[in-house]
């Protein structure tokens, strides 16, 4: 026999993977069109918006299933973490546009040095497909490796931002300086990989208080 | 380690989160030293052939609510039974262990078990006012009935009584009616203030709002939370959801075990047993 | 899906059919059952009405105040009345209830909440039911043997033994079932209060049984009230008062049903009168027991509230 909680679980676990997927590709998209100087805003912003609907949906399923199952135990983490990780995908959709945006404002980028980002949003997608992996898997250690990235995420964030506040002599860095839209475009780029990654290792957590019940000790 | 209590609106302090599983190797005496009000070691019971309890052991801390929670025939209510040792008085039942109120063994030799009754009231399953007495006469019988002859004492007992079973506003002008005349919920009500009327220190309710509708439950619930400020309070409920409104600390048996006993929000937000975890979540039984 | 509609569609049809079809029949038996049940009613109460008839018809004329409080006159002539009839009745009954009514109360207790199913319970109840059904003459010659030998004469004492010993059994049946119907958990109540176990029994379970003891005790009363064979054995009959002196104790006394069968031995037209006016009176010492239960001692209130419902 199916407990009735469990229909309104797998429906709440289904708008779940929805979102993941649709937030693996806005950011995939976002960082393409980066890359490649193309791609459609309107697209990534429908599907932010989309996200943004479904974040909803979930609250408001989660808030009907407490009040009518007053579900407990692993299904009451379950439900209270698909509040959190729901909001986690929503922003993710919110990154991507945002990223979308800061491309339109800036124009052209071609002549910049691309790297620092792509190298980051290396970092950030794996951390991305790392945590919907955990959510799937309910593996509770994704949080620690999560952190681990979080880390390199920062750092990388924290050296960039030293570089460019200090005078240098290089070439190519000055060729950078030379045009602010370059530093300016990476530099708040970088800055929305980083909440990105944030976001990543908060649905870590959630997988760990999930399987385990406690709080992930980082937060 | 996170402080759990933190959101936590029941009376458990974060020590105790931090040491969730009550630590069995407590003697007695420490137990009472650390404010327990009753504690139960190597509590054995049978009925017949049948092992009705298997090794109990935990201690209640004074002014909280514990609930047992169980499948049908799990022992929690043969376990209540024998904390005020109602249970003995079963034909065919037998009892082996200890239970400690405060520091005194009540299972001990040469302690009276009617003594013990006194002090440990008990409210059950379905209302049961004595029938052919008044309201008056019901919450005034343990004390006529022990001997007591003061009519001043007994008027001002039977009053506090009422009030303090939140029953008083409602039956204040008749209290000459017949006891079983009123509704249920108040009946059970009746019956809360009776065991009052004893001054008891623990309370012992075996199912109480289980015969009752939903909106007389809740406010036995509620004058449950009210009563604990003077009285320890032990519960058996089959209803999950009003143990974990309820009780500050939640216990669960199985086939005559406890399974597991900790506060009640780590219960049921975090249980550490399986069966607990599958029993709660409606999995079985 | 559309298989299983259909033979769900089918079986609906079939039992709605075999409703139909019974439909008739079930009306018929059911006029048919309710005509028996009512004439089985009737034919109970004919021999009730037409006693009850037959009694006031030819009995009302016989009473009067004389009838009532004087001593039997002239055996030949008439006059007087069975003033030592109705006291003797009174007293005998009166005295065995004394004996009977506490000593079957407290037995039926000791058997309810004393003796769970121990092996002399078991025994108790058993001979308490040959008791039951015991021919009452048979109890009247022990009386007569016990006492009436012993003591040297006809007297009540012996008379309302014999009557306590028919009692004794019914009083201790009815309290120990009517007990036994009192929930458990009133008795639970009681100990959990920390009363002691007799106290309990006594002021809180009997008292819940109230209702029923005592209508136990009538019934065994009536009953008594009526008894003549153990009377014959052990009172006898005379048409004297009872004198409350010492002697009084060791004379013979009057009883309705004594003074019944006596006056219905007489080939005389004014003894069959007295005769049937005694049964009158007999009769409504019965039935103003009862009603005094019914309207004075039994508190309808708690019973009307769902307590105790005997």
């Amino acid at each position: 026999m199916t407990r009735l909680l469990d229909l309104g679980i797998s429906r709440i676990s289904n708008i779940i993977m929805d979102m993941a997927t649709l937030s693996v590709r806005s950011v995939d998209r976002a960082i393409e069109a980066y890359e490649k100087e193309s791609g459609s805003k309107d697209q990534i912003f429908e599907w932010s918006e989309q996200l943004r609907v479904l974040q909803d949906e979930v609250t408001e399923l989660a808030v009907e299933l407490i009040a009518r199952y007053q579900p407990v135990a692993t299904d009451l983490r379950f439900i209270k973490s698909c509040m959190e990780i729901s909001y986690g995908f929503s922003r993710f959709g919110r990154y991507a546009y945002d990223i979308m945006d800061i491309l339109g404002t800036m124009g052209p980028l071609s002549h910049c040095d691309k790297n620092p980002v792509l190298d980051m949003a290396n970092t950030a997608r794996e951390m991305i497909h790392l945590s919907i992996k955990a959510l799937q898997t309910q593996d509770k250690d994704a949080a620690k490796k999560l952190y681990e990235m979080d880390d390199t995420v920062d750092a990388l964030y924290r050296k960039y931002l030293r570089e460019i506040i200090t005078p240098t002599n290089k070439k190519e860095m000055k060729n950078m300086i030379t045009d602010p839209r370059c530093y300016l475009s990476t530099l708040l780029i970088l800055r929305y990989l980083e909440r990105i990654s944030d976001h990543a290792c908060y649905i870590g957590d959630s997988v760990h208080y999930i399987v385990t019940g406690a709080s992930s000790p980082r937060r | 380690m996170i402080n759990y209590q933190k959101g936590s609106i029941a009376a458990v302090t974060s020590e105790e989160y931090a040491n969730s599983s009550v630590d069995y190797k407590l003697s007695s005496a420490q137990a009472y030293a650390r404010g327990y009000k009753v504690s139960i070691r190597n509590l054995n019971s049978w009925f017949g052939v049948k092992q009705a309890l298997k090794n109990i052991n935990f201690d209640v801390k004074e002014n909280t609510i514990t609930s047992m929670i169980g499948p049908s025939g799990c022992g929690k209510t043969t376990l209540i039974r024998c904390l005020n040792r109602m249970n003995e008085m079963t034909p065919g039942a037998a009892v082996k262990g200890s239970v400690y109120l405060d520091d005194v063994d009540i299972y001990a030799n040469g302690i009276d078990p009617v003594t013990i009754k006194r002090r440990i009231g008990m409210v059950f399953q379905k209302p049961n006012p004595f029938p052919t007495m008044s309201i008056y006469d019901n919450v005034a019988a343990g004390l006529k009935l022990n001997g007591i002859r003061d009519k001043k004492l007994i008027n001002e007992i039977v009053e506090e009584s009422l009030r303090g079973a939140a029953l008083w506003d409602e039956v204040k002008g008749e209290l000459g009616k017949p006891g079983s005349s009123i509704s249920g919920g108040q009946q059970q009500r009746l019956c809360i203030a009776r065991a009052l009327a004893m001054q008891p220190e623990v309370l012992l309710m075996d199912e109480p709002t289980s015969a009752l509708d939903p909106i007389a439950s809740a406010k036995i619930e509620e004058l449950l939370n009210d009563l604990k400020k003077d009285l320890t309070i032990i519960i058996v409920t089959h209803n999950m959801q009003q143990a974990a409104r309820v009780s500050d600390y939640t216990a669960f048996m199985y086939l005559g075990e406890m399974v597991e006993y900790g506060p009640t929000k780590q219960i049921f937000e975090n249980p550490q047993k399986e069966l607990t975890e599958r029993y709660i979540s409606g999995k079985f039984g | 899906m559309g298989d299983i509609s259909s033979i769900q569609e089918k079986r609906r049809s079939v039992i709605q059919d075999a409703i139909v079809r019974q439909n008739k029949k079930r009306r018929l038996m059911d006029r048919v059952f309710t005509g028996v049940t009512i004439a089985c009613i009737a034919l109970a109460m004919i021999p009730l009405g037409s006693i009850l008839i037959e009694v006031v018809k030819n009995g009302a004329s016989a009473i009067s105040v004389e009838f009532l409080t004087r001593p039997q006159g002239s055996i030949v002539s008439g006059g007087g009345g069975i003033g030592p009839a109705i006291q003797g009745t009174l007293l005998v009954v009166g005295y065995a209830s004394l004996i009977g009514v506490p000593v079957g109360v407290l037995a039926g207790i000791y058997l309810s909440e004393y003796a769970g199913n121990n092996r002399f319970a078991y025994i108790v109840r058993f001979f308490n039911n040959v008791m039951t059904g015991m021919p009452s003459i048979v109890i009247g010659i022990v009386g007569y043997i016990l006492i009436v030998l012993a003591v040297g004469s006809f007297n009540i004492t012996a008379g309302a033994l014999a009557l306590s010993i028919i009692m004794i059994p019914i009083v201790v049946g009815v309290t120990e079932e009517t007990l036994k119907l009192v929930p458990h958990s009133i008795r639970e109540a009681g100990h959990s209060l920390g009363i002691p176990k007799w106290r309990v029994t006594l002021f809180i379970t009997l008292r819940s049984a109230k209702n029923g003891v005592l209508t136990g005790i009538v019934l065994a009363l009536s009953r008594i009230s009526g008894e003549t064979a153990p009377l014959i054995m052990t009172i006898l009959g005379t048409s004297l008062f009872f004198q409350f002196t010492f002697e009084g104790f060791t004379d013979p006394v009057d009883a309705l049903p004594l003074r019944i069968f006596r006056l219905a031995a007489l080939p005389y037209e004014h003894a069959e009168s007295f005769g049937w006016g005694a049964a009158l009176v007999l009769i409504l010492i019965v039935l103003s027991l009862s009603m005094a239960l019914r309207f004075l001692v039994l508190d309808r209130r708690y019973k009307a509230s769902g307590g105790a419902r005997l």
